[in-house]
């Protein structure tokens, strides 16, 4: 056990609020061999004042009592090799309770006991060392692909750049404006020295891990193997299956076509009726078909307007004297390609109006009848036309049958919303559920090539980012940096596979017995593992069930019934400095909580509940992130897993004749930190309704 | 396609309403902040957002069936609102130059709101055809002059244009110009009512309120004028002079047109017209010269000629005056002669062809619209009961 130092800041109001010495002398019971205190310990003296016991061996385990981690984390960054330990007594107690007060002061000491009880269980980390490769893998060849192979090439990375058609350009090398482009983006990857390109090629097994991933490739000269260290997702987008709108005309006649069809045809040459090969002379888009249509694509696919307004283009230079018509659910030209539409719509015979096609049939002349409802004209309009084009959306490519991942959650990709390969919608972009893959393009989201561009950029560095920090053996957003990762007592094991099935990055395989086998650089150190097991055989160096638990055990429960005491088992991404931003903002709220950050919710172990309930706790609030489609979860679903293991432990409560109120679930957005004091007070409150635990005092 | 319009649109129309005035028409996209905007705009006829798509896509029976553009009378409000900068404002303007081509069944209008040249040559030709008739017979004008030496002396305007000849010409003028007007009001008026069902007790109703608006445009202090209905007295006014002049002209031209130098009931009227005329035109011709308010900031050619030929006739007609009085003879006849070879292309051109249309076409849109909505109101009502 490492000698333990502990230091009370009496800075920013906590040596008005509280009894500085009356702190020190609660941690003498734990016999420190230095107890300082001071009125700020954050400055450079009396930082060198810690920095020096730790270098003269006096102290390993170091305490600091004052501010939240959250802030001044270089200041107190010390030696690796010793423990440091934050004792939150500023947001969370002088900024938010009364000052001078016994409830206050009872608060400060639990919470000093409880760091004092976890720096004592704690160990520094060791970080992984093992050779890892910094190839990136990107897989794709279109304007997404190459433009992350070559932003990895210009950033000093090899890459390798798989294609399964004969030649590098993807989608937009099929069209007339980016056809030229698109072979300037090929050759540059083509000829870049740090680029391996394999066309006509595709995945046949990716095994391991980031910095070690094992890479099968089929190949046209037979298979290959290569090995990478992070990898890119850029295999774009296919067009919405035409097919399904007969409603909108396709298949009744052959003038009824997409937009990826017109492409096509404008970039072999001219725009010409299908059915009898002469030019069109009036054309009608039909926007949104199949997209934003609950019976479709429920989403709008963003490039489809410009694409037709583009398309426009390519009429006008054919036959100024066409008429082209549009009929749309919302044009959506965001940013500069307003201009675009602006541009089509000056032209006297372009013309443009909101409807819902209802009807689209062969007219006597030959020519198509499109019949639409809802028009800005007032009334039910029909319009007689050469040809009708489709604009239909983009469908993610490459959530099937691309990647073959040897893992045991599964061979691709987890897909969020409408089957694309995001996770999270907001705050990580290009982070899949797969560490060090990456997806960028429209396999991400729906987006035109310019978007597609910027994604790649942004995701090749996210695999850089990987590939560095797995170099260094540490953890990747959002637990950047964190060194510590989870240690597997194996021989306790049940094989109850909870852990392999709730890992929410995939991390763990099995072996046929169903034993984890753990892939340490595929993990995000979120503690979901440790939370879900049932033997209490996963742990971290700094992070374990018995850590926690000590932390429980000492907080200190009075036997008088006016003093309850609550356990606050707080997500430490959101809700945690939410806490800190109530306290920022001087909220008060009830004395009688003691919280504990967790690395997510879903490293919740039922067994502290049961600690603090048989310890006489009243009650225990887990505080995490908001959870469902939208979820706001940093690892994906851990509130939603603690919600999971709560309801099974409410049917144990009962069982004990304990009312299940005194569980708690609240999800909690950052932004809501303002709901906080009143989330825990009105908590606070159902206890004292409730009277004491039972349990209290045995 | 039950109940669906099949619709073509016309690609003339929207290069017509685009060339006179419409320019920036394509550019709206229906948010109707214009018709919102609007003083004069009502829930049950909104303008100018309707209007403004039927012309981009060309729809040509809807437009001319359509008493909407005549309903505007130009503040711009909807112009400095518009977010797309399609100038709705204009585009209505635009729109009744349109349809004054489209009722004048001649076709002459649309040439002429087309082509400078057109327009210019037309009235060229008018004045030409003027002097022409003052400088041939020998009968009339300088051919009768030749004849009385004494007129050559002293002032003697019957041998040079006798009152009765040009009276009587006068009428005949006013006759042949106020029948080719009515026909293309007829037109409209055929055009406005087709497909609506308005009973003619309905018509009787609101004649009143015709003759009201024709006589004080009373609708166009409603509009958010800017300047205090600043535009709408100087119409009124300008109106009032014009009319004196016109009524003095045609109907009283014996006592009008006189030789000695005393003072008539009719110089003093004539004197206010040429005042108010003069005024107005110079105030007008300014403003639309500075683009002073939204409605000057787009000036097509036939918003200029108007006022000009209106002030270079008033201009010459005192002309006339002050050199008759001043006895000097040949500078009074060439000056008749003038100020007549500008009236009266003037009134040829404008009349049944051009702007002056307005004072037609605008009271007659709103006697329809007014009539149709009385009749809506009214079928509202018994269906209310029923």
């Amino acid at each position: 056990m490492n000698k333990l130092g502990v230091y009370v800041c009496s800075g920013c109001g906590i040596g008005e609020t509280l009894d500085v010495a009356r702190l020190a002398e609660a941690a003498a019971e734990f016999k420190p061999a230095v107890c300082r205190t001071h009125a700020a310990f954050c400055n450079a003296e009396a930082c060198g004042m810690i920095r020096q016991d730790i270098a003269e061996g006096k102290v390993g385990a170091v305490v600091i009592a004052g501010c939240s981690a959250r802030f001044k984390a270089e200041a107190f960054c010390f030696d690796h090799g010793s423990v440091v330990e934050r004792v939150n007594l500023r947001e969370q107690v002088a900024w938010s309770h009364q000052p001078q007060d016994e409830d206050t002061q009872m608060l400060a000491e639990d919470y000093l006991r409880m760091g004092i009880a976890r720096a004592l269980k704690t160990e520094p980390p060791v970080p992984l060392q093992d050779e890892v490769s910094k190839t990136i893998l990107v897989v794709g060849g279109g304007v997404a692909g190459i433009t992350a192979a070559l932003e990895a090439a210009a950033a000093g990375y090899e890459a390798v750049l798989v294609e399964k058609q004969e030649e590098l350009g993807g989608r937009a090398a099929g069209t007339r404006k980016r056809a030229a482009q698109m072979e300037d983006l090929a050759e540059a990857a083509l000829y870049n020295p740090r680029i391996r390109t394999f066309c006509s090629s595709a995945i046949e097994k990716i095994e391991g891990q980031p910095g070690m991933f094992d890479v099968t490739l089929a190949a046209p000269a037979g298979e290959q193997k290569i090995r990478a260290g992070a990898i890119v997702l850029a295999t774009g987008w296919k067009p919405y299956d035409a097919s399904r709108l007969a409603s909108l005309g396709y298949g009744v006649s052959p003038d009824v076509i997409t937009n990826v069809e017109l492409e096509r045809m404008a970039a072999a040459g001219a725009i010409v009726r299908p059915s009898n090969g002469q030019p069109a002379k009036s054309v009608l888009f039909v926007q949104c078909a199949g997209s934003r249509d609950a019976a479709h694509l429920s989403y709008c696919s963003s490039a489809c307007c410009t694409e037709t307004l583009t398309e426009i283009g390519y009429i006008r230079q054919q036959d100024a004297q066409a008429q082209v018509y549009v009929i749309y659910k919302d044009m959506r030209t965001p940013g500069p390609y307003e201009r675009l539409y602006r541009e089509a719509q000056d032209h006297p015979l372009n013309f443009f109006t909101k409807g819902e096609v209802a009807q689209v049939r062969r007219w006597e002349d030959g020519r198509l009848a499109v019949t639409a409802n809802h028009t800005l004209l007032g009334e039910s309009i029909t319009l007689c036309v050469d040809l009708v084009v489709l604009a239909t959306g983009m469908v993610p490519n490459g959530t099937e049958d691309i990647l073959k991942l040897a893992y045991r959650q599964g061979l691709e990709l987890p897909v969020l919303h409408n089957g694309f390969a995001d996770s999270h919608f907001v705050c990580f972009p290009y982070e899949t559920r797969r560490t060090g893959i990456y997806a960028a393009g429209a396999v991400r989201a729906p987006m035109d090539d310019e978007q597609a561009r910027q994604d790649a950029t942004g995701a090749a560095l996210k695999a850089i980012q990987c590939v560095e920090m797995a170099a260094r053996g540490c953890a990747v957003h959002p637990r950047g940096g964190d060194m510590s990762y989870p240690a597997f007592a194996l021989q306790r094991c049940t094989q109850c596979k909870r852990c392999t099935e709730e890992c929410p990055f995939g991390a763990l395989d099995e072996d046929a017995k169903g034993t984890p086998k753990p892939n340490l650089y595929r993990c995000r150190r979120c503690g979901v593992c440790m939370g879900a097991c049932p033997e209490r055989i996963i742990s971290f160096k700094n992070y374990s069930v018995d850590m926690i638990a000590s932390m429980i055990k000492a907080i200190e429960v009075p036997d008088n019934e006016d003093k309850p005491r609550v356990l606050a088992l707080v997500c430490e991404n959101d809700a945690y400095p939410a806490v800190d931003l109530a306290g920022l903002k001087r909220r008060q709220y009830d004395a009688a909580v003691r919280i504990i950050p967790l690395r997510c919710l879903g490293s919740l172990n039922i067994v502290w509940i049961a600690d603090a309930l048989s310890r006489g706790i009243d009650g225990v609030i887990l505080v995490g992130c908001k959870y469902g489609d939208d979820y706001q979860c940093h690892f994906t679903k851990g509130s939603e897993l603690a919600a999971k293991r709560l309801e099974n432990v409410k049917e144990t409560l009962q069982r004990l004749q304990l009312e299940p109120e005194r569980l708690q679930l609240t999800q909690l957005a950052i932004d809501e930190w303002d709901r906080l004091p009143a989330v825990f007070d009105d908590f606070v409150e159902r206890m004292r309704e409730l009277g004491p635990n039972p349990y209290k005092g045995f | 396609m039950n109940g669906s319009a099949l619709v073509q649109p016309d690609p003339n129309l929207i290069r017509d309403v685009m060339a006179a005035g419409g320019g920036d028409l394509k550019k709206c996209y229906q948010c109707a902040t214009c018709a919102v905007t609007c003083e004069l705009s009502t829930d049950e006829a909104p303008f100018p957002r309707p209007q403004m798509i039927a012309a981009q896509w060309g729809l040509k029976d809807r437009l001319i069936e359509d008493p909407g553009p005549w309903l505007c009378f130009y503040c711009g409000e909807c112009s400095k609102r518009c977010p797309r900068g399609a100038n709705p404002g204009e585009s209505m303007m635009a729109l009744r130059r349109y349809l004054t081509a489209q009722y004048d069944w001649t076709g002459l209008s649309r040439l002429m709101y087309r082509s400078a040249v057109w327009e210019l040559g037309v009235l060229g030709l008018v004045a030409l055809l003027v002097i022409a008739l003052f400088t041939l017979p020998h009968d009339f004008g300088f051919g009768l002059l030749s004849q009385y030496p004494a007129a050559l002396q002293t002032v003697m305007l019957d041998r040079f244009a006798p009152k009765h000849i040009v009276h009587l010409a006068d009428n005949i003028l006013a006759a042949g110009l106020g029948l080719l007007l009515l026909s293309n009001g007829w037109r409209m008026l055929r055009a406005l009512t087709r497909g609506r069902s308005i009973p003619s007790g309905t018509y009787l109703k609101a004649l009143p309120g015709l003759l009201a608006e024709a006589a004080t445009q009373r609708r166009w202090k409603k509009c958010a004028d800017q300047r205090g209905g600043i535009n709408w007295v100087r119409h009124l006014v300008l109106v009032s002079g014009y009319a004196t002049i016109f009524t003095l002209v045609v109907l009283f031209l014996p006592w009008f047109q006189v030789e000695d130098s005393g003072l008539h009931w009719t110089s003093l009227l004539g004197y206010y017209a040429t005042a108010v005329i003069i005024g107005s035109t110079v105030w007008m011709m300014s403003d639309r010269a500075a683009r002073r308010s939204e409605m000057h900031r787009f000036s097509h050619l036939s918003d200029w000629l108007f006022p000009i030929l209106l002030f270079l006739t008033a201009v010459s007609g005192i002309l006339l005056h002050i050199v008759r009085i001043s006895g000097l003879p040949m500078a009074t006849y060439v000056t008749y002669m003038i100020h007549l070879a500008i009236a009266v292309p003037m009134l040829v051109v404008e009349v049944p062809f051009g702007k002056w249309a307005h004072l037609l076409y605008r009271p007659l849109a709103m006697y329809v619209a007014a009539a149709g909505k009385e009749s809506c109101e009214k079928r509202m009502a018994v269906g209310e009961r029923g």
